[in-house]
């Protein structure tokens, strides 16, 4: 247990956050695409996150020093959603169907911009944790000078 | 007069600063999992930590059985409690972690750290003061 165990926390917070940044990123850029490699229109993408006991080397392992409260994040998986996909009218459309619908995808671009926010803010307190971790450890270098 | 040179103080300090670091490491995992659905916050019991590693409401000194004994006043190794945290709002994804809660807490206890850290180097300093002869402190 020490800050570097905080610091290792933090960057795993950060690493999650950038992937579900990414996540948005390719859900609001494929806000209107009608067609993928596997069929049919863009599906949305999920992000699954789970949270996972720091580990830091094996002899801390095997000397059962484990911090099991100590929770760094870990992405899973990303999952598509599963949402029917929205049916706009747009007869000229060359993906429309007979009856002149196109299917879009399931992509609500004001949902995707808050998740954004939401990130983007979670990501930055990450940064804030990793510092206050930095600044910890600096001062106690202070000690005895 | 103390006849001692280290002190309770140091160990108190020391302790501090242990209790401090392990909250930064719940609190930085509390931010971490803030997006992860299911999970609970966690906290620390920071004062009854502390004053259980203290002893208080024990007897202090330890037995010196020679008049040359130096007694270091140890601490106890301490073990505080982590737990979920009972205050938490349940968000609807299971979660509880109130971000800016963390935030606040994770400010508060860096700022303890660091006054924890001053008071041990002034006490560092008065040592060396007094091993100088009061000549090597700045």
């Amino acid at each position: 247990m020490d800050l570097f165990s905080s610091m290792r926390v933090s960057a795993s917070g950060l690493d999650a956050q950038t992937k579900r940044m990414n996540v948005i990123s390719s859900n609001l850029a494929n806000a209107e695409t009608t067609r993928t490699e596997e069929g049919g229109p863009y599906q949305k993408k999920n992000i699954l996150m789970a949270a996972e006991t720091d580990r830091e080397s094996f002899s801390e392992i095997l000397q059962g020093e484990l911090d099991e409260h100590v929770q760094g994040v870990r992405v899973m998986d990303v999952v598509k959603d599963d949402k029917p996909p929205r049916m706009v009218y747009n007869p000229s459309h060359p993906d429309a169907n007979e009856e002149g619908y196109v299917a879009m995808p399931n992509v609500n671009t004001v949902l995707e911009m808050a998740d954004m926010v939401s990130a983007q803010r979670a990501y930055e307190a990450n940064v804030t944790a990793l510092g206050a971790a930095k600044a910890m450890g600096q001062k106690a270098l202070e000690i005895g000078r | 007069m103390s006849d001692r040179i280290f002190d309770s103080t140091i160990g108190a300090l020391n302790t501090s600063l242990n209790v401090r670091q392990l909250k930064q490491n719940v609190i930085s995992g509390n931010i971490a999992n803030a997006d992860t659905p299911g999970f609970k916050a966690q906290a620390v019991e920071f004062e009854q930590a502390f004053r259980d590693a203290l002893g208080v409401g024990q007897d202090l000194t330890p037995a010196g059985t020679h008049p040359g004994h130096m007694i270091p006043h140890d601490t106890d190794p301490i073990d505080p409690e982590v737990y979920d945290d009972p205050n938490g709002v349940e968000s609807l994804d299971g979660n509880t972690v109130s971000r800016s809660k963390e935030m606040a807490e994770m400010a508060e206890n860096q700022q303890m750290y660091e006054a924890s850290i001053e008071m041990l180097k002034r006490k560092l300093g008065i040592v060396k003061y007094g091993i100088t002869e009061g000549g090597g402190n700045k």
